[in-house]
């Protein structure tokens, strides 16, 4: 293949990945990763480290969006980082003794296992506002956005504790790993804090580029970010950001999880076939 | 603009996203022409080889001087090195610029979060790759 054919194919790959990323809050590299490394035979490390380059791109690319238009809450997207940052510095730490089929196995089956949650509230608008009190009283983990059809939602957020603990295994899946991340993120602000779909995918997409951030200086210290992937990735996962959060901010709430339930499903399944052997 | 309105948060933010974005993206859109009229058409072949422990390509090095030769060189590589540090580079700068927005709301709790987010992803980003037993 030609470098300039690689450059168009992986752009045009980029934008469709930036474009779902940033709607489900995922970042777009369990887009990446498999078509380099299963349609164009790139070595695992060079994906990783471009699927680092997608999340940030797609996180930096939509949030200057969805944070113009309040949908990301900020406070319980700098509450949750406190978790994720963390636990990216723990990922790294342990990673050289553990062993990353095992890993997959583990957290691709909990994903699986979450989706059944997520099925249940397959037709969920918006939460029942649950009381403000405790710790989310304190860190007023609450807040206010404008639906697609003018009504405006104050909702507050519940099991500070549960969050933090949800986000920190997303930090060190993040660090161990380098993907998986968002889904995590996603589940800890759904399942355990009760925030509305869009508050949750949009939240976690402001977060992913922080937690990815923290990896970022040990793939690019070893040379796993290789500039001929990273130029037509970012470039692409830019576009398709900036696509995909005005996507988002026309969508309901129950087409943003019915298409996070879909895309949890095929990373799951990437993350189990990987420990099968049968991905690389 | 009023620091001290809750709004004007969302607004800057929103503005230093924005713009780290558009500049990374401006230097990679560079890079990338220089990389296609200089080399598309030659095979990727010799350019996706993974070589663990060693930098990927030749002439290229992840140092601060191999970054600054190749800029001056005009090596299409370096350029997009420097947009991907931009790059990485947008969401730090948005965890410190908070600090100073959480100040002016005077929200110290939210102060002291923002700042140990920012000092954790310091340590992880600097630190962490000279750590021996870090990363295999």
């Amino acid at each position: 293949m030609f470098i300039v054919e690689f450059v168009l194919l992986m752009f045009f790959v980029s934008i469709f990945a930036g474009i779902f990323g940033s709607i489900v809050g995922l970042g777009g590299g369990i887009v990446v990763i498999p078509v380099l490394t299963i349609l164009l035979g790139v070595d695992i490390h060079f994906a990783i480290g471009a699927s680092i380059v997608a999340i940030i791109g797609t996180s930096s690319g939509a949030a200057s969006t969805y944070v113009k238009d309040k949908v990301t809450n900020l406070r319980v997207g700098m509450f949750l980082e406190l978790a994720s940052a963390s636990g990216a510095i723990i990922g790294a730490a342990v990673a050289a003794y553990t062993e990353s089929a095992a890993l997959e196995a583990i957290f691709g089956t909990i994903l699986l296992i979450s989706l059944v949650p997520m099925v249940i509230k397959i037709g969920e608008d918006i939460p029942k506002s649950p009381e403000l009190r405790g710790l989310s009283r304190r860190l007023s983990l609450k807040g206010s956005y404008t639906e697609t059809d003018g009504r405006v939602i104050d909702y507050n957020s519940t099991r500070p504790v549960e969050g933090l603990a949800g986000t920190v295994v997303a930090g060190v899946l993040s660090g161990l790993l380098g993907i998986g991340g968002g889904a995590f993120k996603v589940l800890s602000m759904d399942l355990a804090m009760k925030l509305p779909m869009k508050v949750s995918t949009t939240t976690s997409n402001f977060m992913i580029g922080v937690t990815a951030a923290a990896s970022a200086g040990i793939y690019f210290a070893r040379g796993d970010v290789d500039p001929l992937i990273a130029a037509p990735v970012a470039l692409g996962i830019l576009i398709g950001a900036a696509v995909g959060a005005r996507i988002l901010l026309r969508s309901r709430n129950t087409t943003v999880r019915k298409a996070f339930a879909v895309l949890l499903a095929i990373a799951a399944a990437e993350m189990i076939l990987s420990a099968a052997g049968v991905l690389p | 603009m009023n620091l001290k309105d809750p709004e004007s948060m969302n607004v800057v933010i929103g503005k230093v996203l924005r713009y780290g974005v558009l500049l990374s993206g401006a230097i990679v859109v560079l890079g990338t022409v220089i990389l296609v009229v200089s080399n598309g058409a030659s095979e990727t072949a010799g350019f996706l080889t993974y070589n663990a422990g060693a930098v990927p390509h030749d002439g290229i090095d992840v140092s601060l001087a191999g970054l600054l030769r190749g800029l001056a060189a005009f090596s299409a590589f370096s350029w997009i090195e420097l947009g991907v540090i931009v790059l990485i580079a947008t969401p730090v700068s948005r965890v410190l610029i908070s600090i100073f927005l959480f100040a002016a709301e005077k929200d110290r709790i939210y102060v002291l979060i923002t700042a140990v987010v920012l000092a954790l992803l310091l340590f992880s980003i600097f630190v962490t790759p000279s750590i021996p037993g870090f990363q295999a």
